[in-house]
């Protein structure tokens, strides 16, 4: 197990343990733009999306679904308004864990910190193969990416969302879908 | 008619209305999708049909704009006899407002709506302000752009402005009504 493995299992293991329990139902906002997001999330069942809106559409930047972690990061790493919108898919379950309950936990000794490190050099290379999936022009190329690190995302998330995700049309991924 | 003038009107306009509806980010999701009758819109549909509106409008507005050329002289704007009929049938005179029917893709009602309806709202308008900023550089009369409903007819851009504006004053007036509804409703039940 790499540390950054190490670190994220251990803070899944504290949060479903000393977690809130959070309901929510479809569709229900977890956060809105222009509030602060002050927690960390472990869904524990259902599913999330991460939106940001423009004057004219929604655009999904984010994904999760069981087992993933999720927050509005900008916000709860610099304390700022978010921009982000964090929605249901569906009813879900999450467990909360504050910020300064997170901080705790990842200050407590050196090896954690260490961890920490470890996770957010891993953050840094997704962000990154992120930035790439959305530059690569094809969009059968767009869809085989992201299915090779989420092999199950269609099975967690509506279509319409993943399409947005991938910068598409429903239309368009329905299309390479079946070819 | 004098641009800047009508610029500043319109600037004007669109700022009480980004006002009015900052106000209802206050109001609960419910009272948010109340509607007084079966057939009648609640606030989010009266914002959402702006929205459709807007989708079409401020990219067309934009994408004409960009390609007209730079006219600092033409500082008169002329309406259109087409856009002072549209303008004149939309616009509320006195508060007062003629019912109309709406082409079905712009009809929001019974649809499921939340509470993004208001930032995209209020994000569309402050592209309006924008777009109004950057118009006193170009010829209202001689620059023309599509309409939603007909593609046989252009109107001036000046036109589209008023036309575009005159109608989200309409239905912010309606969404007014609404909450004035939903208000004396409440306060009955206290």
């Amino acid at each position: 197990m790499t540390p950054a493995e190490k670190i994220t299992k251990d803070l899944i293991l504290a949060m479903s343990g000393q977690g809130k329990t959070l309901d929510v139902e479809r569709n229900e906002f977890i956060i809105q733009a222009g509030t602060i997001e002050r927690h960390i999330y472990w869904i524990e069942s259902g599913a999330v999306r991460a939106f940001y809106l423009t004057e004219l559409e929604e655009h999904t930047i984010r994904l999760g679904y069981k087992g993933s972690l999720i927050t509005s990061l900008s916000s709860f790493l610099k304390d700022i308004p978010s921009e982000l919108y964090l929605q249901a898919i569906r009813k879900t379950r999450l467990k909360a864990l504050s910020k300064t309950e997170f901080l705790k936990f990842i200050g407590d000794d050196k090896e954690r910190l260490r961890q920490y490190n470890a996770m957010l050099e891993d953050l840094l290379v997704q962000q990154l193969e992120r930035e790439i999936d959305l530059l690569t022009y094809s969009p059968v190329e767009r869809l085989q990416r992201v299915l090779k690190r989420s092999p199950h995302l269609f099975q967690e998330v509506p279509a319409k969302y993943i399409a947005s995700y991938l910068r598409m049309s429903p239309e368009t991924l329905s299309r390479i879908q079946k070819s | 008619m004098n641009r800047n003038t009508l610029i500043e009107e319109l600037k004007k306009v669109t700022s009480d209305l980004i006002s009015q509806a900052a106000e209802f980010k206050k109001l609960s999701i419910k009272e948010l999708n109340y509607r007084a009758s079966a057939d009648s819109w609640s606030i989010l549909e009266c914002l959402e049909h702006l929205n459709r509106y807007g989708d079409f409008y401020l990219v067309e507005i934009e994408k004409r704009m960009l390609a007209a050329p730079v006219d600092k002289e033409a500082d008169q704007f002329r309406p259109g006899r087409l856009g002072n009929y549209f303008t004149d049938m939309i616009r509320p005179k006195e508060g007062v407002v003629k019912k109309m029917k709406s082409p079905k893709n712009m009809n929001p009602l019974h649809s499921e709506l939340g509470p993004t309806v208001i930032d995209r709202f209020l994000k569309q308008q402050q592209r309006m302000l924008q777009l109004l900023d950057q118009a006193g550089t170009v010829n209202l009369t001689k620059t023309k752009t599509a309409i939603s409903i007909s593609n046989l007819i252009k109107l001036r851009l000046g036109d589209t402005f008023r036309f575009v504006i005159y109608h989200n004053q309409r239905h912010l007036l309606q969404a007014g009504k609404v909450r004035k509804n939903l208000r004396e409703m409440e306060g009955e039940k206290v």
